[in-house]
């Protein structure tokens, strides 16, 4: 047998598909030419609540090339939600159009059909919208008394959780802290924007859609349209960034599918960069307010973690915030609660770690803060506070190596000669020196995943073709397919075809929550054992042959296998979390209060790393993100007309190269086979998990000003005052 | 984006002619500001002039001894010219601070200066704003305005102008130099090109409407070796200031023999500061004569609900920045 070393599972490969997209050959969902094409350009609400009275589309229609202009007066009728609030499982539908309520500034009242583009898009600024406003709500502080409950959050999670007693762990501390810490709303803007092509046969649809999850996407169509699943096909080979934005196919979506309906021609609807503020989805604005007590030693007694924050008027979603809080810490009194209030804003949804990036600031800092009171070196006091047991589901963890990922980062950075409890130790000219860090957490789900592969013998070479609709959201799904099927079949990569994207592949859960990469490879991994036992069967040998020397003895041609894999009893007795650590250093200009990184060391304990190049890019894509998290990312709420202010990359500030400084990521080796049969645990959103933490501690420490409020401009800067011990 | 109607001119005189014929009419330098309106739909031209191949795109030398920089320049060219890095580095470092590389190889000299404000509901037409369509009212006066003026703004307008450029060219006493309807060339010093809000928002410029700028001309050479550009922002490069100070020195010792002064995103213009530059000379060069400085440049400052601390930044960065421009040598 020839060694595929080289190509197996665990080896830095190449992006299979990287010359490709260099070369722009890679097509995404709005590069696929098809005949007749019309574009759609939507139309949006210039009031945040009310009702359309009259809208006038008679000079818009009168343009060259306006094909059909389609409001609630016209569109079709789809499936609605029952009520307009709606509990999160019925999400699977997206009308749009079907009334004339407006619910929130910018959301879409009608969408404008024509030849080109630019057509579509003058004729939108045309159409002329009357209104009967009513009194919006959009200002979190003035609805405070408006917060709720909710029945459950994000997947089914509890509003609620708790034991012990918090409120008696707080009084017998020996330091406890009660501070609370607003993270702003922050938009995802994957690079490729939201995109749909549609393109009816009869009642049959097939939608080229940017989407996380073809097999999602189909059932939202399906439902929303009420057709079979079997009349819908979702195509999307390539996508360029997704970050939760496109878990779902939202209203835009449902647009381009109604308005290729109704004009009897393909359309495409591109949804604007300024367009991505409103029609998407964001992170909601939390207020997380955190009460932390530690005995004399430095032993939790309480960690109390709740969240408020809004939902939109018709729809119900909550980020768990308080998830981390619930399982990274052995504490003997817990308390964790989310409430939320309704808003006139769109709906916030899914962003990268959904829960763990606000939550994960809340605590991480907050944790270092009772250790600055209690004068302990913060790295130490987390590791006296681990716990090898998640006491939120009385479960073991599959494993945990958090303390040695705090120890080995530790080491890495040099913390014990470089950190001082003391803020403001170190001066380099005009700058402010500071050290920081934070402990991180993140679940690492499995889901039912399956796969087709294709063996077909050619002069003595054996190629593969494997296809699965699992989508490669930039995130490198091709290549660690093909290097599963080289390891499980021992077969070079440069035979090996890798198909994903199309929803007449096999089910997969698609990408998103950290669950694609494990579940996807432990689906191919299976279809490649169970080609391999049948080729045995088939050949009639029980011997270990190559899969040619099996093919020839079974005198076969092409065979095709499937597998199926997917969570046993044994993973569900178990946490399955990943675990990390990060160190870094900033430092502060006295004057104008800018932060400069200077270094960040990550440390991660996830399981096999399939692909360290394609990994170690997850985690550095994951710490700009929480870069721009601590440091510049912040959408701003008009406060008199409720919509989005920062309308574009000139205003919303996603971090630059100069941002970032020097980043070492390490990966510790780890075997967990509870985790799944291949020992893989997710990464993506690991990678931003306490990043903002670790550097707004760091702020902290060179400045002892400890800005609560993300992000940390030379504004905050400015007007937080110097805390003393 | 609307309809228009395409002209590539062949000359300063004709633009200036094709310009008076109609009123929509808008001159094309390298597009990057006025295009992105003409999407936003925030400009409507139906005439476009494109300017941006006139032949005025190299620099010369002043008969007093100075530079004339052509309006059609490019941004990049302009800061990389070695005349330019070595006689007014101050200029280079500005206009290197602005937007990125690809913007700065499209963007010209003369449409640096007239870029319009950055202000967010400038750019959304759903929203009020005097500057886009006079008589809606100023949105950001009641509403958000952490970013806005702190000098010179009036009820009805309270926006910055956002150039890098033309804050250092303030601090340079530079001339703009335009070619009248009339067919005579008109001279503008730096101060008196862009105006304050008062109640006429919608014009940035004491331009008349049809007037094209040809050059920029700089005094001869005063600050080739003490001298900063400070550009606070939200992140390390490729956004607007949220405070700037240009800076040049003249040093004898320790003691200021003349200075060049302004502050950039403070106002509708670029922030001139005569008097401090009067207050600097003969006095010694550290940073209790800067602080001094400091708070006589912004004692006239008021700040709108927002950006109270843009006074206190904007103290701080001048500091710095003449700090800095005294280190260097
Ligand atoms: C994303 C982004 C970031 C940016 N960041 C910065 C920044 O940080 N700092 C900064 O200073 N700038 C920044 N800019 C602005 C940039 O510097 C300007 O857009 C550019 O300088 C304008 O030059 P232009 O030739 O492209 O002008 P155009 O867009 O062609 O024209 C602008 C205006 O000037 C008029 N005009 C052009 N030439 C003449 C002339 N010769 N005579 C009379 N009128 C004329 C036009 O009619 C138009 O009204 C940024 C721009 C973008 C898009
Ligand atoms: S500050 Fe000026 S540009 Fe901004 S809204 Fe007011 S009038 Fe318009």
């Amino acid at each position: 047998m020839k060694d595929q070393t080289k190509s197996k599972t665990g080896a830095s490969v190449n992006r299979l598909e990287g010359a490709l997209k260099v070369m722009g050959k890679a097509k995404y969902s709005s590069e696929f030419a098809i005949d007749n094409l019309a574009f759609a350009q939507g139309i949006q609400s210039t009031i945040s609540a009310g009702k359309i009275t009259s809208i006038d589309t008679s000079l818009a229609e009168k343009q060259e090339g306006v094909i059909k202009i389609i409001t609630h007066e016209n569109a079709l009728k789809l499936k609605g939600y029952g009520g307009r609030f709606e509990e999160p499982d019925t999400k699977s539908i997206s009308p749009s159009l079907q009334t004339p309520d407006v619910h929130y500034y910018g959301e879409y009242i009608g969408v404008v059909v024509a030849e080109t583009f630019e057509q579509a898009r003058y004729a939108a600024n045309l159409v002329k919208v009357t209104y009967a406003k009513s009194e919006p709500k959009f200002i979190f502080d003035e609805h405070l008394d408006e917060l709720y409950m909710p029945k459950e959050i994000n997947d089914k999670a509890k509003t609620n959780t708790q034991w012990g007693d918090v409120e008696k762990g707080l009084k017998d501390a020996y330091k406890t802290i009660d501070v609370t810490y607003n993270t702003p709303v922050e938009h995802h803007h994957p690079m490729e924007l939201h995109n749909i092509i549609a393109t009816w046969e009869g009642d049959k649809v097939i939608a080229y859609a940017s989407t996380q999850i073809v097999a999602h996407a189909v059932k939202t169509i399906a439902d929303t349209f009420e057709i079979p699943e079997d009349n819908v096909r979702v195509i999307t080979p390539y996508v360029g960034g997704g970050f939760g934005s496109k878990l779902q196919l939202r209203e835009h979506g449902t647009l381009g599918i109604m308005a290729s309906k109704m004009i009897g021609r393909p359309v495409q609807l591109t949804v604007t960069r300024h367009e991505m503020f409103t029609a998407v989805g964001f992170r909601q604005h939390n207020r997380q307010h955190m009460r932390l007590g530690a005995d004399k030693e430095g032993n939790l007694t309480a960690l109390s973690h709740e969240t408020s924050a809004a939902t939109s008027t018709y729809e119900e979603f909550q980020e768990p915030c308080g998830a981390i809080s619930q399982t990274l810490y052995n504490t003997p009194n817990s308390l964790v609660t989310h409430k939320l209030m309704k808003l006139n804003l769109p709906s916030p949804r899914w962003m990268r770690a959904p829960g763990e990036a606000p939550g994960s600031f809340a605590l991480e800092s907050a944790m270092d803060e009772l250790a600055y009171k209690l004068q302990m070196d913060p790295a130490e006091f987390r590791i006296k506070n681990d716990t090898q047991h998640d006491l939120s589901v009385d479960k073991p963890f599959s494993s945990r190596q958090f303390v040695e990922c705090i120890r080995i980062g530790a080491e890495k950075f040099d913390w014990k000669n470089k950190w001082k409890p003391t803020p403001g130790h170190t001066k380099k000219e005009n700058w402010l020196v500071g050290y920081g860090m934070s402990g991180s957490s993140r679940q690492s789900p499995y889901m039912e995943s399956s796969a087709l592969i294709k063996l077909k013998l050619d002069n003595d070479k054996v190629q593969v073709t494997v296809q699965t609709d699992a989508t490669d959201i930039g995130t490198g799904s091709y290549t660690i397919i093909g290097q599963t099927i080289s390891e499980y079949l021992d077969i070079p990569l440069e035979q090996i075809s890798v198909e994903l994207g199309d929803s007449k592949f096999p089910k997969t859960p698609g990408s998103g929550g950290s669950w694609g990469a494990a579940s996807y490879t432990n689906g191919v991994k299976v279809a490649c054992d169970n080609a391999i036992s049948t080729l045995k069967t088939l050949a009639s040998t029980s011997e270990d042959l190559s899969v040619i020397e099996l093919m020839k003895k079974a005198d076969l041609t092409e065979f095709e296998a499937k597998g199926t894999a997917g969570p046993t009893e044994e993973f569900e007795n178990y946490s399955v979390y990943s675990f990390g650590a990060n160190f870094c250093e900033v430092w502060v200009d006295e004057y104008s209060g800018m932060v400069r990184l200077e270094h960040f060391v990550n440390v991660g304990s996830a399981g096999k790393i399939l692909n360290p190049k394609t990994a170690y890019g997850q985690i550095i894509g994951g710490i700009t993100w929480g870069v721009g998290q601590a440091l510049t990312e912040h959408s701003q709420v008009e406060p008199n007309h409720g919509n989005f202010i920062t309308r574009s990359f000139a205003d919303y500030h996603v971090p630059v190269n100069l941002d970032l400084g020097k980043i070492d990521v390490i990966f510790l080796p780890e075997d967990d086979y509870i985790a799944n049969p291949m020992g893989v645990k997710g990464i993506g959103e690991l990678g931003i998990t306490s990043i903002a933490a670790a550097i707004a501690n760091a702020v902290f420490n060179a400045t002892g000003k400890r800005v609560r409020d993300l992000p940390i401009t030379p504004e905050k800067i400015m007007k937080t005052k110097i805390e003393v011990a | 984006m609307r309809p228009f109607e395409f002209y590539s001119a062949q000359s300063a005189s004709q633009a200036v002619v094709q310009h008076t014929k109609n009123k929509e009419t808008h001159y094309l330098g390298g597009g990057t500001n006025l295009l992105d309106l003409m999407k936003e739909d925030v400009k409507r031209p139906e005439h476009l002039i494109e300017v941006a191949d006139l032949p005025y795109k190299d620099i010369k030398s002043t008969s007093e001894g100075g530079l004339a920089l052509g309006a059609m320049m490019s941004n990049t060219h302009t800061a990389n010219n070695t005349e330019v890095k070595n006689k007014y580095p101050l200029l280079s470092m500005a206009i290197l601070a602005a937007a990125t590389e690809q913007i700065r190889n499209m963007a010209t000299n003369g449409g640096n200066l007239l870029q319009r404000t950055r202000c967010p509901y400038y750019f959304e037409t759903s929203m009020p704003c005097n500057k886009r369509e006079p008589g809606t009212g100023c949105g950001a006066l009641d509403g958000e305005n952490s970013k806005h003026a702190i000098f010179g703004w009036s009820e009805s307008c309270v926006a910055t102008h956002p150039s890098d450029m033309s804050v250092a060219l303030a601090a340079l006493n530079a001339t703009v130099v335009v070619q009248s309807e009339n067919g005579e060339s008109r001279r503008i010093p730096f101060t008196e090109f862009h105006r304050l809000p008062e109640d006429r928002p919608e014009k940035d410029t004491t331009l008349s409407d049809s007037e094209l700028i040809t050059s920029i001309e700089l005094p001869k050479s005063e600050f080739p070796t003490h001298y900063y550009y400070l550009k606070v922002r939200e992140r390390s490069s490729y956004a607007f200031a949220l405070v700037s100070a240009a800076v040049g020195l003249q040093l004898d010792g320790k003691t200021i023999r003349k200075a060049g002064l302004a502050l950039g995103k403070v106002a509708h213009k670029p922030w001139k500061l005569e008097k401090v530059e009067q207050f600097l000379i003969g006095k010694e060069a550290t940073k209790e004569v800067f602080e001094q400085a400091a708070e006589l440049a912004l004692q006239d400052a008021k700040p709108l609900k927002h950006n109270a601390y843009k006074i206190e930044l904007a103290k701080k960065t001048l500091v710095r920045a003449l700090l800095q421009a005294t280190s260097r040598s």
